[in-house]
């Protein structure tokens, strides 16, 4: 029972992430590959006040400040470069942060930081999880069908032409930053306290893609399509265990599909399919 | 009567060719100023130093009484001074209704936080079907912009500058790539806009109708201003024609020629 | 002393990423794509050069064998992967590419083991050399004339051949290229395995140098590959070059300095973002 609730907490973090950098990348259309780092700030700054003995509520409203603020400085440094730049700028903020969180004695070095104090039982991070996942949710959708979302739109299909036409494109773009990373901040909170024990590589590249693929693979842009693609990619290791082994192998082969086959993901062959059945 | 729009000795160079030198034009309020000149005269140029796309290296940009030259697009675009897109740019993915709509709400789109809170979008959508009215393409109103033909999209880029309810219109060739009957009634409706008190700047290559619709002509050539006064009168000087004509060191025996 | 030892060090590196990078901005200039899976056949051509040199006690061997593999597997990744998604949005594409690096990253770790291997005789690695003070080992020297004799190499292609003179054209503009009989798939294809090679010879290199490969070689020097890119301008050849040698010599003097604070590959994006936010277009770039 308790590995089963596990997943399930698991799986609500990673829809609460994907939901994150599909709004950054989807929506706004801003390419982000290094979304990890922002998981990672949130856990570390919620792992290093609960340790110096701030209530966990305390924590976790750190932890999403901390990386919100991150992401919109990123936006602000992203408003400088070309979009094929912008993907290798942001690769280089996760390489950045790991690469300064390995060598800081105060935040654990390569060790991490370990006895992290636990407020909740196994239960109750599912609870938050799954609530978080849930308002997370609401918010993609809520945002969709927002001016924000309108605007959102404008910018990733025709920045020029929105500038335009009076958009604030600068705002937004640090706007839509600012969102996804504090999203990805709290479940770095609530990871960091279920897990008690953080590492850095448990924010590195690898798992920046991973994160990308639940996005890509559940259709970038639907934000329906991304909880399912992080559902699935979450769920898909556990049970078929040995897929374990070829994790990475799997996950690099289904992006390279989709992206050749159907770029529009799961979210895509959901719309195609609803179409043959008349059901649009 | 001071100047709408006043460019002030802009110049501009790339790699050493001069694309513009030292021009300064007015546009008073309420005019229909059209701005023309051969193919290099340096239109283009000229027209996106005064949008703010390129930075002069020197000179100034002033807007009623506020001077632009360092100014960022959407600031422009929210004062009242709005431009349209030489090769149109339409929200491929949205329908033309869509698109009028993105610019029908312009204090939203300056206010991220406030754009969050807003999901009402009718107000917007009347707006936008009233203009896609206004410039006769309301049929296709949630017809995808990718999937519609050129002339609509060019009513398209003019309904959505209106949207913004500007006070100076920049158009950029509006009428390339239209047919005989569309350009005319293309330019029927700027001359309406234009009468109804929106000043228009237009840069035209279609010489037919922008001397018919223009109240006042400015000639650019080889980055700087020719000529300028009442269209007839201006296509009627030597030198506008000999500009067109494109005398230089190579035809000059022909000019010669045919002067003689 | 010290500091020479430290830029002959830098310049080693830089050499390595000279010849990854060159591939990069190459099929970046053609094709406007960023080609992240260059670490596929980076590591490929490391891992066959190795075994080549395992059977038959031959680096020169290696070198060869790896070449050839990462030259032919280059093409292949064009064919397969690239070609159908040109008319696509680039992110597509790049999306595609970091696909095929995780993946193959981790089917070089199911096929070789995630230790890595070791070259059973480095005859180059364990031979030093001095040259007024400073000691090198053949590999560092095999390194840096290799390097020059490629990029020289590469230099006269592009300027002396057909094929050369027909790629510049294709990159300036495809569509005029074309129109002059120059046949734009083919260059594509000559891109590609051009890149490749270069990347193959850079595995065996690395390799050598660190007497080690491992599955996950590739990614790293391909991340900051993409980085020299940008910083030298993305498309600019002596540009990307350049960058390359500065970013090995940073490097270098940083894994000393700044050691207590960042680590080795961090610096590479830590110089990346600081340049760029001084001069959005890169080192060496175009101003937009």
């Amino acid at each position: 029972m308790d590995y089963y609730i596990s997943v399930a907490t698991f799986a609500a973090l990673n829809v609460t992430l994907a939901l994150g950098l599909n709004l950054i990348s989807g929506f706004c259309g801003q390419v982000s590959l290094g979304h990890a780092a922002f998981y990672g700030l949130g856990a570390y700054a919620a792992a290093l006040l609960s340790v110096a003995g701030l209530p966990f509520v305390g924590s976790l409203a750190a932890g999403v400040l901390v990386a919100g603020l991150a992401g919109a400085l990123v936006g602000f440094a992203a408003l400088r470069v070309r979009e094929d730049f912008l993907a290798i700028v942001t690769m280089g903020v996760g390489f950045l942060f790991l690469g300064v969180v390995r060598k800081q004695s105060w935040l654990g070095a390569e060790m991490g930081i370990s006895n992290i104090p636990s407020p909740l039982e196994k239960g109750g991070y599912a609870m938050l999880a799954i609530g978080v996942a849930i308002v997370m949710l609401a918010i993609s959708l809520h945002v969709r069908r927002s001016w924000m979302g309108r605007a959102f739109s404008a910018v990733a299909q025709d920045e020029d032409a929105a500038r335009s036409l009076g958009i604030n494109v600068p705002g937004f773009k640090i706007a839509a930053f600012f969102i996804g990373t504090a999203a990805a901040g709290l479940a770095g909170g609530i990871y960091a306290h279920m897990t008690q024990l953080i590492v850095p590589d448990a924010f590195n590249f690898v798992q920046s893609i991973t994160i990308l693929a639940m996005v890509v693979i559940g259709g970038i842009g639907s934000s329906f399509g991304v909880v399912a693609g992080a559902i699935l990619l979450t769920l898909i290791p556990e049970m078929f265990r040995f897929i374990n082994d070829y994790k990475l192998l799997v996950y690099g082969g289904l992006l390279l599909l989709v992206m050749r086959f159907s770029p529009e993901g799961l979210a895509g062959i959901g719309r195609s399919l609803a179409r043959r059945w008349g059901l649009r | 009567m001071s100047a709408m729009l006043a460019a002030q000795d802009l110049s501009i160079s790339f790699g050493g060719i001069h694309a513009v030198r030292e021009v300064s034009l007015a546009v008073q309020p309420g005019e229909l100023l059209g701005l023309i000149g051969p193919n290099g005269a340096g239109k283009t140029t000229l027209l996106r130093l005064l949008t703010g796309v390129l930075r002069p290296d020197r000179g100034r940009v002033i807007f009623e009484g506020q001077d632009v030259t360092r100014l960022p697009l959407h600031r422009r675009a929210q004062l009242g001074f709005v431009h349209t897109h030489q090769i149109v740019r339409p929200f491929r993915e949205m329908t033309l209704a869509e698109n009028v709509m993105t610019a029908a709400e312009p204090q939203l789109g300056r206010r991220p936080w406030s754009a969050i809170m807003r999901v009402d979008a009718n107000p917007a959508r009347r707006r936008a079907l009233e203009l896609l009215h206004r410039l006769g393409i309301l049929d296709a109103a949630d017809k995808p912009a990718h999937s519609v033909p050129l002339g609509y999209l060019k009513r398209l880029q003019v309904a959505r500058a209106l949207a913004l309810s500007p006070r100076l219109l920049l158009l950029d060739e509006p009428l390339a790539g239209l047919n005989y009957s569309e350009a005319t009634r293309l330019a029927d409706q700027i001359v309406e806009l234009n009468k109804e008190g929106l000043t228009i700047l237009l840069v035209e290559h279609n010489l037919g109708e922008i001397t018919r619709v223009a109240s006042r002509l400015v000639v650019l050539h080889n980055g700087a201003t020719l000529a300028e006064g009442q269209p007839t009168e201006v296509m009627s000087r030597m030198a506008v024609r000999n500009a067109y004509l494109g005398v230089d060191a190579d035809a000059a025996p022909a000019a010669a020629l045919a002067d003689a | 002393m010290f500091y020479l030892e430290l830029l002959l060090v830098g310049a080693v590196w830089g050499c390595t990423y000279a010849l990854m990078a060159l591939g990069l901005t190459v099929v970046y200039g053609l094709l406007r794509i960023l080609h992240v899976a260059q670490a596929t056949v980076f590591t490929f051509g490391a891992y066959l050069g190795l075994l080549a040199a395992n059977q038959f006690g031959s680096l020169w061997l290696a070198l060869l064998v790896g070449a050839v593999s990462a030259g032919l597997l280059g093409p292949l990744i064009y064919r397969f992967v690239y070609q159908p998604l040109l008319g696509r949005p680039p992110f597509v594409a790049l999306v595609a590419s970091i696909g095929l690096l995780v993946a193959m990253e981790d089917g070089f770790r199911l096929i070789f083991g995630p230790y890595g291997l070791a070259f059973d005789d480095n005859t180059w690695f364990a031979t030093s050399f001095s040259l007024g003070g400073l000691t090198l080992n053949g590999v560092q020297i095999a390194v840096v004339v290799l390097s020059i004799v490629l990029l020289t190499a590469f230099a006269l292609f592009a300027s002396r051949t057909r094929a050369g003179i027909g790629w510049r054209a294709t990159v300036s503009d495809p569509a005029i290229a074309a129109s002059f009989g120059v046949r734009v798939e083919q260059v594509r294809y000559l891109a590609f395995s051009i890149a490749s090679v270069l990347a193959g010879v850079a595995g065996v290199l690395v390799g050598l140098l660190n007497n080690l490969v491992e599955p996950g070689m590739g990614g790293v020097i391909s991340y900051k590959g993409l980085a020299i890119i940008v910083l030298g301008g993305l498309g600019n050849v002596p540009g990307t070059l350049v960058a390359s040698m500065v970013l090995g010599i940073i490097e270098s003097f940083g894994t000393v300095f700044v050691d207590r604070w960042l680590d080795r590959d961090a610096i590479a994006f830590l110089f990346l973002i600081i340049v760029l936010m001084i001069r959005p277009q890169g080192l060496l770039g175009k101003a937009h």
